[in-house]
């Protein structure tokens, strides 16, 4: 369910959103689908060449399921107003994300109610692995 | 580490139109079975500005070697887009992706350098339909 624009306010939750694992074939198809050949998230020699345990997804993999989130939290594309994401923990083939969302805040602008969230995701373990924020707005 | 000069520099720039073919493969690679996502009428997802890009934008190799960062280092470190209305499925658009910002910062493991490369995409009227901002950061060695 969208956010109610009648009702939103500040500390509210929005609708958590749970992917399914993350696979090796989630990376493999996310690569090219986004135009991003960096083998860093296909193959595990090059991974740890560069000083990691293995490979790891894109950071806008994880950015794209928040996008799902804002979606529908919006209620539509086009709620969508402005959309930040700090990388900041490494996402692992395995897990699980989650990503979650709570309004900061609520102000109307030109007639139309915007809403400030922000917005993370969180592993398996409830370790958050991508934070932002973002703006939407909201149809009255 | 990047000069300050550059800020302000054009690093890429294209024009490509949108396909259905595209925008529903970046979709379905999220994992996103929105409707809204596929055929002829769609409009794209929030993050579906990072493909179009990849695939429109040619050229600024060379005035990104100048930035003279440590690919070994390198990493996405933010992205923000604003949208001034949702990508369209048939739509051309044009972009221009600008060096915006250099700045460094202190890490506990030494010297951080910041690169931001604005791109900003504008319709077949000239009206803008999104700004992406992506913040490089690459360490010191």
């Amino acid at each position: 369910m969208p956010l109610d624009p009648r009702t939103v306010r500040p500390g509210e939750a929005l609708p958590p959103l749970t992917k399914p694992p993350i696979t090796r074939e989630t990376l493999k198809a996310y690569g090219p689908a986004a135009g991003d050949p960096n083998p860093m998230h296909l193959d595990d020699e090059v991974a740890r060449a560069a000083g990691y345990p293995g490979v790891f997804a894109h950071g806008m993999l994880s950015m794209g399921y928040l996008g799902e989130l804002l979606h529908r939290a919006a209620g539509g594309v086009a709620g969508i107003r402005r959309f930040r994401a700090r990388f900041v923990r490494l996402t692992w083939p395995g897990d699980v994300v989650t990503c979650r969302g709570t309004v900061t805040a609520v102000r109307d602008e030109d007639g139309q109610r915007l809403v400030d969230c922000e917005i993370w995701t969180e592993d398996q373990r409830g370790e958050r692995k991508v934070v932002g924020s973002a703006t939407l707005a909201l149809r009255t | 580490m990047p000069s300050k000069d550059m800020i302000g520099r054009v690093l890429s720039t294209g024009s490509a139109t949108v396909t259905a073919e595209h925008v529903a493969a970046f979709a379905a690679a999220l994992g996103d079975d929105n409707p809204e996502y596929r055929g002829a009428e769609a409009v794209a997802p929030p993050t579906y500005p990072i493909a179009f890009m990849a695939q429109a934008m040619a050229g600024g190799l060379e005035t990104f070697l100048e930035l003279g960062l440590d690919f070994m280092t390198l990493v996405h470190g933010e992205q923000e887009f604003e949208y001034a209305r949702p990508i369209r499925v048939g739509e051309t658009l044009t972009l221009t992706g600008r060096i915006g910002d250099i700045y460094e910062k202190q890490g506990s493991s030494g010297t951080l350098d910041f690169v931001v490369i604005e791109t900003e995409a504008r319709d077949a009227a000239g009206a803008p339909v999104f700004t992406s901002r992506n913040v490089l950061i690459s360490r010191r060695t």
